[in-house]
């Protein structure tokens, strides 16, 4: 218990306790915004409080924080020097002074196809010669070395860069398309439970239709249309669930909130229906919303990844151009020897995937008490 | 002549049963059934029955959270100056302006509170949605209210959240919410029904003490004839949507002329070992709520059923002498034979 | 005179939270006679359900006995194995629980699922015959219909479905049971006649209830016997009777006399000021001290014990001489 000496002498609580204590600090601030920026210091410093209590959360977060340094790095490495852009961009980027090999020219191939010596075919791609000449052979994709952590890909290019600038891609993403989501999510279910009736029904039927119709199919038709940047796939992702599933889930919240009678008592004392809706249900329903807000993350880096892996997405460097490039190039097949092309990215988007999946859990438990342990 | 605060006139509430998909329902659950009852300024009415007598559905028409399906809600304000305007009927416009006359207090202390909102923002609402004052105006206002609801002091309270106060502080905010617009008339849902015995006695001496400072107008709807007793000046006995009986509170129970009145009378219990309880005169028969056949509404209960109470429509209302309204066709014969 | 059925032996009880401990049942004694109803009244956090559930063993799973004993016909029932108790529950102690009428299980008849009772606890197994004409006869005894018994709970009301609840109470013939407000979601009529079929089950069958309830009313009428209960500690037992007449301690005495009724004066004083204490910090001394008149010094300091007044009536209550004659309150 808090020292309550500071008290005028007299007063009398009707409960002594540390949000009394609290609540009258708050009480004299001067202005709404500081009140506000008070309060939620302090439901904020509870809710963290419940949230650490679960490890998997925690975990998640760390993991995220790992990632969200990799998105950050890129522009500290670059701005202090300790990158040159000519060998680290992970575009652009070329190692000048490259593991080489030298390498006999054995065998002159007619037909590519038949022979699938990867080397060979690269040097009849970039290096001309005539049997029996010796010629000087860069190894790349290079395996990790002082100066390249992760390797290069086939194109000399940084890949500890290029995971980075992944990073980024797939955070700017995956917030867009969260945030879109559950911005229509919410409202579209908080309006189709309010009003009930026909609203109610077509919202609702729109949500089947989008459920029905395969994501993946339509991201691929739109692509056809226009040329398909990050945005606009974190536009689209956001738009298809925002009006689909997480509008259907989010609507049975919003439906258990305005039976409450706290509504009533808001319409009582003479407040619009946008009021209602806006002031009173929708707020009940934002931890939820928050709740698949995470959820969605992770839905919008692995379309991404799919995307980008089908080649239909206009981005410099993402993840899953990343795959792409190690699929196109045969490097998938051969894990094994070229294990630094294959599984960094694929690994990145596990992880991040099931970090943000962790979290949601773990607010899970923030988020509905029932749930929380004794 | 005073006119009264509130006067119900023939009101209803029917609920259609749905029939199928797309056809027109034809059966009418009546909830409530041309009810008539007066409210005098500076009077509290008790509206009691058990549950699906109506008197839930019936407060809820008086606050406009459930629309009449036909009759008159008459109110005047408290200055007595406006002429009675019917609620029931009234235009979208004057709406707003009509919440200020009537508010409710909830039954339930934790669910009639947004669990996000601290007191300052719960009790202050009222006042920010009829756009009343200026932000320190209105946090004097609550402050005051806070204070005279006995959450003292204010600032220890205003900016907790719902989940940091006991049941009995809740319903106290609940009360500083109903009260801060200075309504005429306020509509109290079986306010203390969830609450522990030693509290709710001191928010009902709260609530009555409030009564006379604010000059305002209690409905209480309950079920707890006991309760009933202690906070209301009249009382209205309702059964399956009509009311059966009404009057002075004493004289009700002092002297229940109808014959559901007398059931409910002898089967409340009472904290008192040796006192010796009547028998409950029911029968158990089942009463319809769906289109309710022209008979008297208790007739498959009433151990006293006359043919008359067969062949006519359900009794109306009727003075029995002081202001004692009764409808039962045998009241009304015993007196006359008297 | 009829025997002590049931001993509870200076019982105390705490949970185990992660905030602490709750005492939540703090010394108590009371004895249960054969034939006898005795009732439990107090507030929420009284303790009056966590008795109940102890005497249950059911008591939940961070519930601590650190001292004390529960006696039923000479057994300590605190010290017996989980297997020991469940042999005992509902042959010798059975409860007709709070919100009982939700508990039906809604895909099974409710036939089955009394039979199914009887089936893990009744012993000597009955033949199926048997088990039939038994339900029926305890049907006809809480006054429903025995057509009724292999229908689902929906079709029956609230009231029957409580009526129910007490038939599978009874099925295994306990010696004891519990019914933890066993009217309190009903309305009015359907409570009285409720509680009447009690009364004359209890009668008939000449078992030992234990009604626990917030409602003084409910207690008065049906109980020869009254605790009340106060933050973990039994603060007032006697005949009902005799409590309500000259209640001793100063919770009861305000409780009783504030209470509104239909019948005596219209509103008494009621200063019955403040809330029930948290029991993970309770009050030193008297857990009642806060929010009593008549405390004095050494109510915040020490504990009060338990005083015999007469035949039966005891207090713990430094001051309960202090405790005027009721009806001195009017408004």
């Amino acid at each position: 218990m808090t020292d309550l000496g500071s008290r005028p002498p007299g007063t009398e609580l009707d409960a002594t306790d540390t949000e009394a204590v609290e609540s009258q600090e708050i009480a004299k601030a001067e202005s709404i915004w500081q009140i506000r920026w008070a309060l939620f210091r302090r439901s904020f410093r509870a809710n963290w409080k419940l949230f650490r209590r679960n490890r998997i959360g925690l975990a998640g977060l760390m993991i995220i924080g790992l990632f969200a340094v990799l998105a950050i790095a890129p522009t500290f490495l670059f701005r202090a020097g300790f990158w040159e852009t000519s060998t680290y961009d992970p575009v652009t980027g070329l190692e000048s002074d490259p593991p080489t090999a030298q390498l006999e020219i054995v065998q002159v191939v007619e037909d590519p196809n038949t022979q699938i010596d990867i080397r060979q075919v690269l040097v009849d791609g970039r290096i001309s010669g005539n049997l029996g000449d010796v010629v000087d052979v860069t190894l790349q994709p290079a395996p990790p070395d002082s100066k390249h952590w992760l390797g290069t890909d086939p194109l000399g290019r940084d890949i500890l860069s290029q995971l980075m600038f992944g990073a980024k891609a797939a955070f700017g993403l995956g917030i867009l398309a969260a945030t879109v989501t559950v911005l229509i999510g919410t409202v579209v279910g908080s309006v189709a439970a309010f009003y009930g009736g026909r609203i109610d029904a077509l919202l609702m039927r729109l949500a089947d239709l989008l459920i029905m119709v395969p994501g993946l199919a339509i991201l691929i038709v739109i692509s056809a249309v226009i040329r398909f940047q990050l945005w606009h796939l974190a536009l689209v992702i956001g738009i298809l669930s925002g009006f689909g599933g997480v509008a259907i889930v989010l609507k049975s919240q919003a439906l258990a909130v305005k039976v409450k009678p706290f509504v009533d008592a808001a319409r009582v004392a003479g407040g619009s229906n946008a009021r209602l809706i806006f002031a009173h249900i929708i707020p009940n329903v934002m931890p939820l919303s928050f709740l698949y807000m995470m959820f969605t993350v992770t839905t919008a880096i692995q379309s991404e990844a799919t995307l980008s892996f089908i080649g239909l997405l206009n981005v410099d460097m993402s993840w899953g151009l990343m795959i792409q490039l190690a699929n196109n190039q045969g490097y998938l097949l051969q894990g094994g020897r070229y294990w630094w092309m294959v599984f960094p990215a694929g690994l990145a988007v596990t992880f991040i995937a099931m970090a943000f999946f962790l979290v949601g859990r773990a607010m899970d438990e923030v988020v509905n008490p029932r749930l929380r342990r004794r | 002549m005073t006119q009264p605060l509130l006067k119900v006139e023939n009101l209803s509430k029917l609920f259609p049963v749905a029939k199928g998909f797309l056809r027109t329902p034809t059966d009418f659950i009546h909830a409530v059934d041309g009810i008539n009852f007066e409210i005098q300024p500076g009077e509290s009415l008790g509206l009691v029955g058990e549950s699906g007598c109506g008197k839930s559905t019936t407060g809820r028409m008086l606050v406009k959270l459930m629309e009449a399906s036909s009759g008159q809600i008459l109110m005047s304000d408290k200055t007595q100056t406006e002429d009675l305007i019917d609620i029931a009927n009234i235009p979208r416009e004057d709406m707003k302006r009509f919440r200020r006359r009537v508010q409710m207090i909830f039954q339930d202390p934790y669910e009639s509170m947004n669990p996000r909102r601290t007191v300052f923002e719960t009790v202050s609402e009222p006042l920010t949605v009829q756009n009343i004052g200026s932000l320190k105006e209105r946090e004097e206002r609550v402050s005051e209210m806070l204070r005279l609801v006995g959450l003292s002091p204010p600032d220890a309270f205003l900016f907790r959240y719902p989940h940091e106060l006991s049941g009995g502080q809740r319903q106290r905010v609940a009360i500083a919410r109903a009260l801060v617009l200075d309504p005429s008339f306020v509509v109290a849902d079986e306010p203390t029904s969830m609450l522990d015995v030693s509290i709710r006695i001191s928010i009902m001496d709260l609530m009555l003490k409030l009564a006379d400072e604010f000059d305002v107008s209690y409905l209480y709807i309950t079920h707890d004839l006991a309760v009933a007793r202690y906070m209301c000046d009249r009382i209205a006995v309702m059964y399956l949507g009509k009311i059966v009986e009404i009057g002075d509170t004493e004289e009700i129970l002092g002297n229940p002329q109808h014959p559901y009145t007398k059931a409910l009378l002898s089967a409340v219990p009472v904290p008192d070992p040796t006192h010796v309880k009547e028998e409950v005169a029911i029968l158990g028969g089942i009463t319809k709520a769906i289109n309710p056949p022209a008979e008297c509404r208790f007739l498959a209960r009433c151990p006293w059923a006359q043919d008359v109470c067969r062949t006519s429509d359900h009794p109306p209302l009727e003075d029995k002498g002081d202001g004692h309204y009764v409808a039962c066709h045998l009241v009304e014969s015993a007196l006359a034979r008297a | 005179m009829s025997r002590p059925l049931l001993e509870v032996d200076h019982l105390v009880m705490n949970y185990t939270t992660e905030k602490g401990d709750v005492s939540a049942i703090q010394d108590v004694s009371f004895t249960l006679y054969e034939g006898e109803a005795l009732g439990l009244v107090g507030e929420s956090g009284c303790g009056k359900t966590s008795i109940a559930m102890s005497l249950l063993g059911l008591a939940a799973d961070n519930a601590r006995f650190d001292e004390g004993e529960i006696r039923l016909d000479g057994t300590n029932l605190l010290a017996l194995t989980p297997d020991q108790m469940r042999q005992r529950r509902w042959n010798d102690i059975s409860m007709v629980f709070q919100g009982a009428m939700n508990a039906w299980n809604p895909v099974y008849k409710v036939g089955d699922q009394i039979r199914e009772a009887m089936d893990l606890h009744f012993r000597p197994r009955l033949s199926s015959r048997e088990v039939e004409a038994r339900i029926a006869k305890l049907f006809e005894l809480v006054g429903l219909n025995p057509a009724m018994i292999n229908r689902y709970p929906h079709e029956f009301s609230g009231g029957m479905r409580q009526r129910a609840i007490i038939a599978m109470a009874l099925s295994c013939d306990p010696k004891i049971i519990i019914a933890d407000e066993p009217t309190t979601a009903l309305d009015v009529i359907v409570q009285d006649q409720i509680l009447q079929e009690l009364k004359a089950i209890q009668a008939d069958l000449g078992m030992s209830i234990i009604y626990i309830s917030h409602d003084i009313a409910v207690i008065a009428e049906v109980t020869d016997k009254i605790g009340v209960m106060y933050a973990g500690k039994l603060v007032e037992l006697g005949p009902t009777k005799e409590v309500f007449a000259r209640p001793k301690h100063p919770y009861a005495y305000l409780l009783l006399s504030s209470t509104p009724s239909v019948t005596g004066p219209r509103r008494k004083l009621a200063p019955l000021e403040g809330e029930p204490p948290d029991l993970l910090n309770p009050p030193t001394g008297c857990r009642f001290h806060p929010r009593c008149p008549y405390a004095t010094e050494r109510c915040s300091t020490e504990e009060p014990p338990i005083t015999d007044i007469d035949s039966g009536h005891q207090v713990a209550c430094w001051n309960w001489q202090e405790v005027p004659e009721l009806g001195g309150l009017t408004k």
